[in-house]
């Protein structure tokens, strides 16, 4: 089979899978049903079973790709948008996403340096709070591997989808300002996604925390990478 | 197809704020990925009112909405790193989760706290 029809096969068979997967997790807004979970999980394992490596589905996946660039410039639209809010609520969120971001690095890197992983894991595992796309390209400026980087975000994504309501318990969030800023913060779009599901407000609030935290993540990273690594 | 062609074209300039971004990281040699630096451009260029929402306001919603399918080809990377997770790897993921429960408190209790403390102070 040639590239073009392999690559066009790829994307075609992405894109199926995530527009049949869309309106089941309307349906079950369960962490499991989240696209990026589901459609992720669908793919490797039909990759696995017809024994297709991941550098033949990126043929065409790298089609896909490429929009995540621009998705992140994307998102300068609903800062503008949420600007009032940011305004109103400056300090709190500043200093609620710098300490978090810092939180989230920090943490990261010094339990995997206990245990004694390698500088490469390392790597892929400080950009893991902020959205895909801005953690590919933080792990580019890190030159750490970026498919485990991307692995690692979605692991903080969904997890923190998760844990969430048990962390608003043990923290006492009970605001929609504490909630979204911690959701954005430690599980960018996919915490977003949950909390928009739960409240408009708190939703929004999230959006902006995932932004600031992505910008002051992708200076921290490299930062204490260049410090303790 | 005149909505196609217009999205189209909103993601070409999405993707040209992108292309300025990735020349000025590397001209100046910032540690910003260029489609961060990209973003805040546009911000500015909002802000100031050069450029109006409606010149790219479909192909930028578009996507935002599907945000999650770009970051899928990625994450099937995964695929190559199972073998990372049995064994010692399993406490990669434990950290990855005792850290973001730890991003999500104290960050949202730090908002929190800061935000009810200025409620109190006005009323």
């Amino acid at each position: 089979m040639n590239e073009i029809a392999i690559g066009i096969i790829a994307i075609t068979v992405t894109i199926i899978i995530y527009s049949l997967i869309l309106p089941i997790h309307k349906k079950v807004q369960s962490p499991l049903t989240l696209p990026i979970v589901a459609v992720s999980a669908i793919m490797i394992l039909a990759l696995l079973l017809f024994d297709i490596p991941y550098e033949t589905y990126m043929i065409g996946g790298q089609w896909i790709e490429f929009l995540m660039g621009p998705a992140v410039v994307a998102l300068a639209l609903p800062l503008y948008r949420h600007y009032d809010m940011l305004k109103k609520y400056m300090k709190p969120i500043f200093a609620g996403v710098t300490i978090g971001a810092f939180v989230g690095v920090t943490t990261g890197l010094f339990m995997a340096k206990a245990l004694g992983f390698e500088r490469e894991l390392i790597l892929a595992l400080l950009p893991k709070s902020v959205t895909t796309p801005v953690a590919i390209s933080i792990g580019e400026t890190l030159e750490g591997p970026l498919s485990l980087t991307a692995v690692f975000v979605v692991i903080a994504g969904v997890s923190g989808a998760i844990i969430s309501p048990v962390i608003f318990k043990l923290f006492k969030l009970e605001r929609p300002i504490g909630r979204g800023i911690g959701m954005g913060s430690a599980s960018h779009a996919i915490g977003t996604a949950t909390s928009m599901d739960r409240d408009a407000l708190e939703g929004s609030i999230s959006s902006i925390a995932m932004i600031l935290s992505a910008i002051i993540v992708s200076i921290l990273a490299p930062l204490c990478a260049l410090l303790f690594l | 197809m005149v909505g196609v062609f217009r999205i189209i074209t909103h993601i070409f300039f999405l993707y040209a704020l992108l292309l300025i971004g990735n020349f000025l990281q590397e001209v100046f040699h910032l540690f910003i990925p260029g489609s961060v630096i990209g973003m805040l451009l546009l911000f500015l260029l909002l802000k100031m009112g050069i450029i109006k929402i409606k010149w790219m306001e479909e192909g930028t919603s578009l996507l935002l909405r599907h945000l999650t399918l770009f970051f899928i080809p990625v994450t099937i990377g995964f695929m190559e790193y199972l073998e990372l997770f049995k064994g010692k790897g399993i406490f990669l993921l434990l950290i990855t989760v005792i850290s973001t429960a730890l991003v999500m408190g104290v960050g949202g209790a730090v908002s929190e706290q800061l935000a009810h403390g200025k409620e109190t102070q006005h009323e």
